[in-house]
């Protein structure tokens, strides 16, 4: 520097500080585009590949609840309204699922992902075989009655139900391990990109600002002005896009883990309870099909404790209050039918099973699921409303920096221009 | 500028595609048919009874409305039509289910019973009736109401008759023996089927209406289950049945001829623009309807059935009016009409359901 003449250095500060600001330019374009790329790969892929996979455990669940009700009903003609329930549900879910499995295969993203979706579409196709065995040697039965299965029927439903259990549910679960797996790697990535991102533009921000302040210094002792307003307008605009582009990537960041925090790891939560709890139901139906077998109740009362008290069902403190108070109503209806079947009264206990009225089972179960669904839903439509949010917060912000240091990069020469004029 | 707007235009773009792409995930367990925007609570228990072919929808109206509505309790005995209005004519249940209007002999004890005031119908409940068949190689089957009556006289033994090739040119129809199915018990389905066949099929048809129908030949069944069991187990089988039965079975359903000679397939819409072309023959809040099964309207299916609830529109007790009148608000509103529609019935015409629904909120 000690070499240069005055208009050298004219040069040579102008020229440094163009440079910082196509750096600073480039530097948070690329990272507010990635933050982009990576907000879309979060809200387009990993959140709802998890969705899908979890409602896809739920769908299975709930189908072989509505195979165990058909099963215990089939052909009667005094639970025809049930029937038609059974059936149509049984219809949505089987479609439900058709629809997970495609769009699970074709978002997956390895060959692991890839392996379990089709493992679970052979072993749907075994399911299906297995059910609709059961259902068609009952609808073959001349005068058919609920509860009494021929023992060709109650054979194949423990092949269906063991398939569910063993087969079908297992590799629902890999596949929802493996999408909400991916979904906490995708908020990982977006916040290490942050951490980065924040600590690059403060630092080149920084630089920038400091190579603008000591020109300005520079020039006030050289030409004995005390400020160029070009130079101090630069100054300023490079201070306010640093504090703004950091504030915009640690709001945003935080806005979207408060978003999968609040509202959609609750929505995860409650969608496995769900599953979870069709589950428990449709073992009061699998212990009045089976002639009453033990594990049955056994399974209920796992499933149940786990709703009640929180555990590896989904729900890891329980159900709240409103929720649970229904689900115990449900529970209380489970026992009463399970005693009703002990006794051997039978078509009571279906009676207790498909009531609608308060204190049977079909109302009560509805009543639960009416409160469960209500949050679950609740809880998505919080997500997308905080995700929409907090990834407005990105508008524009690859074009911004390029459009404000753009300026910068103008202002700086237009500053020096009368200066280097004067040796010119 | 332009470049702002033109991200800001994709960011917007892609929040919604965010958005739909979590809603359109199948993005959770399907929650249960929405009900408490439309539902008025009350509290207090009804009591109702009657027809069977409405039993399936009262009792998802009762559900939803039980669950919505706390303080609510609501009960609907399936008795049949007949032992409906008899109980209810007796002073027994705040209202009926029917799947006929009252004969005009018993209107005066139902009207005694609302003390003087009259006992109306609301029609609430349309189902819509289909013929199931199952025949190898045979799909979009069209049938007129004369091959109909044809087929179930025993006219038409065989799937190759000349009348149903005549309703099918072009199809080739298989030497198949037709076997047909029929209900064994009472039942406001075969009312309707023997009333549409009694009002379109000209000669073809002798056995005039009723709710029973005593074929000389073919499968007589218990129940709508029981005909679609036979028709899914029977091949060159034919049978009428409701149609949730059809659409939970997978069976195929003819094509129906209607007074405008177009051949219409069943479906929401279809029924609804039949039942839309009924006259009211009632007076005042009274709705019951003359149902046209010869109506030309087009884009009519022709083979309904309308059931009504029977209610006094003066003189319903004190302790269950408003809990009535929440509840059949609930049932007649969009929202309760559409509840049902997956269950394989078809919503009231928008004209007679604003109708319903005024009425029930005059109810004293």
């Amino acid at each position: 520097m000690g070499v240069l003449n005055t208009p050298s250095r004219l040069r040579w500060w102008t020229f440094s500080i163009v440079v910082a600001a196509a750096a600073l330019t480039a530097a948070t374009s690329l990272l507010m585009s990635h933050t982009q790329d990576q907000v879309r790969t979060i809200g387009a892929e990993a959140a709802p590949q998890a969705a899908t996979a979890s409602d896809l455990y739920f769908a299975l669940a709930d189908l072989d609840a509505q195979v165990a009700r058909l099963v215990l009903i089939a052909g009667a003609e005094e639970h025809s309204g049930s029937q038609i329930d059974a059936l149509s549900t049984y219809r949505e879910r089987s479609r439900q699922i058709d629809a997970d499995l495609e769009r699970a295969l074709s978002t997956a993203t390895t060959d692991a992902d890839r392996a379990i979706v089709r493992d679970l579409l052979g072993d749907l196709a075994v399911y299906r075989q297995w059910a609709w065995q059961a259902l068609a040697v009952e609808w073959e039965q001349p005068e058919p009655r609920a509860g009494q299965l021929p023992p060709a029927a109650r054979g194949y439903y423990a092949q269906a139900t063991n398939v569910l259990h063993f087969d079908l549910l297992p590799g629902a679960k890999r596949l929802r391990d493996a999408s909400q797996a991916r979904l906490d790697r995708a908020y990982d990535e977006q916040r290490a990109t942050e951490r980065v991102g924040i600590a690059l533009i403060v630092l080149l921000g920084g630089l920038l600002v400091a190579l603008l302040v000591l020109f300005q210094r520079w020039l006030s002792g050289r030409f004995r002005r005390r400020l160029n307003p070009a130079l101090l307008t630069a100054t300023l605009i490079t201070a306010g896009l640093v504090i703004w582009a950091s504030a915009v990537l640690a709001v945003e960041g935080q806005r979207l883990r408060a978003a999968h925090r609040d509202s959609f790891a609750p929505y995860l939560e409650l969608s496995h309870a769900q599953a979870v709890s069709y589950d428990a139901a449709a073992d009061t139906s699998r212990y009045l099909l089976s002639g009453n077998l033990p594990q049955y109740r056994e399974d209920f009362t796992r499933k149940s404790e786990c709703l009640v008290g929180g555990g590896a069902c989904g729900v890891t403190t329980g159900l709240d209050a409103r929720v649970r108070e229904r689900w115990l109503g449900y529970r209380r209806d489970h026992e009463r039918i399970l005693t009703l079947a002990d006794d051997g009264r039978t078509a009571a206990a279906i009676d207790a099973l498909t009531g609608i009225r308060r204190g049977e089972a079909a109302f009560d179960f509805y009543y639960y699921d009416v409160a469960i669904s209500g949050d679950a839903t609740g809880h998505k439509q919080a997500f997308e409303a905080s995700f929409a949010d907090a990834e407005g917060l990105l508008a524009g912000w690859s074009v911004l920096p390029v459009a404000v240091l753009g300026a910068v990069m103008l202002l700086v020469p237009a500053g020096v221009w009368r200066r280097m004029a004067e040796y010119r | 500028m332009r470049g702002g707007k033109a991200m800001a235009n994709r960011s917007v773009a892609l929040a919604a595609a965010v958005v739909a792409a979590l809603a359109g995930c199948g993005a959770g367990p399907a929650a249960p048919a929405p009900v408490a925007d439309s539902i008025r609570c009350a509290a207090g228990t009804l009591t109702g009874q009657g027809s069977s072919a409405q039993a399936n929808a009262v009792n998802i109206w009762i559900r939803n409305y039980q669950a919505a509505c706390p303080e609510a309790a609501i009960e609907y005995a399936s008795v049949g039509s007949g032992a409906g209005l008899r109980a209810f004519i007796s002073g027994a249940g705040d209202f009926a289910g029917t799947d006929a209007a009252l004969p005009a002999a018993d209107q005066p004890g139902a009207d005694a019973r609302c003390g003087g005031g009259p006992a109306i119908h609301l029609p609430m409940v349309v189902g819509p009736i289909v013929l199931a068949y199952n025949v190898a190689g045979v799909s979009g089957l069209r049938l007129s109401p004369a091959t109909i009556a044809r087929i179930f006289t025993g006219a038409a033994s065989t799937w190759d008759d000349a009348a149903i090739a005549a309703d099918n040119p072009g199809v080739v129809l298989p030497p198949t023996r037709i076997s047909t199915v029929h209900r064994s018990d009472s039942s406001g389905t075969t009312n309707s089927f023997t009333s549409f066949l009694a009002a379109t099929a000209g000669g073809a048809w002798t056995s005039g209406s009723g709710s029973t129908w005593r074929a000389k030949g073919g499968q007589a069944r218990q129940g709508n289950g029981g005909v679609a069991a036979a028709v899914r187990r029977t091949e060159g089988a034919i049978g009428y049945l409701e149609w949730s039965y059809a659409q939970v079975n997978n069976l195929n359903t003819a094509v129906v001829r209607n007074g405008d000679g177009e051949f219409v397939e069943v479906g929401n819409q279809a029924a609804g623009t039949a039942v839309g072309t009924a006259t009211v023959t009632g007076a005042g809040g009274d709705l019951r309807l003359d149902v046209d099964y010869t109506t030309a309207e087009p884009g009519a299916y022709p083979l309904v059935l309308v059931t009504y609830e029977v209610v006094c529109a003066r003189g319903t007790r004190a302790g269950a009016l408003d809990l009535l009148k929440g509840f059949l608000a609930y049932t007649s509103s969009e929202a309760g009409q559409r509840a049902v529609a997956r269950l394989g019935y078809a919503p009231l015409p928008e004209r007679i359901r604003a109708r319903v629904a005024g009425t029930v909120d005059t109810l004293g």
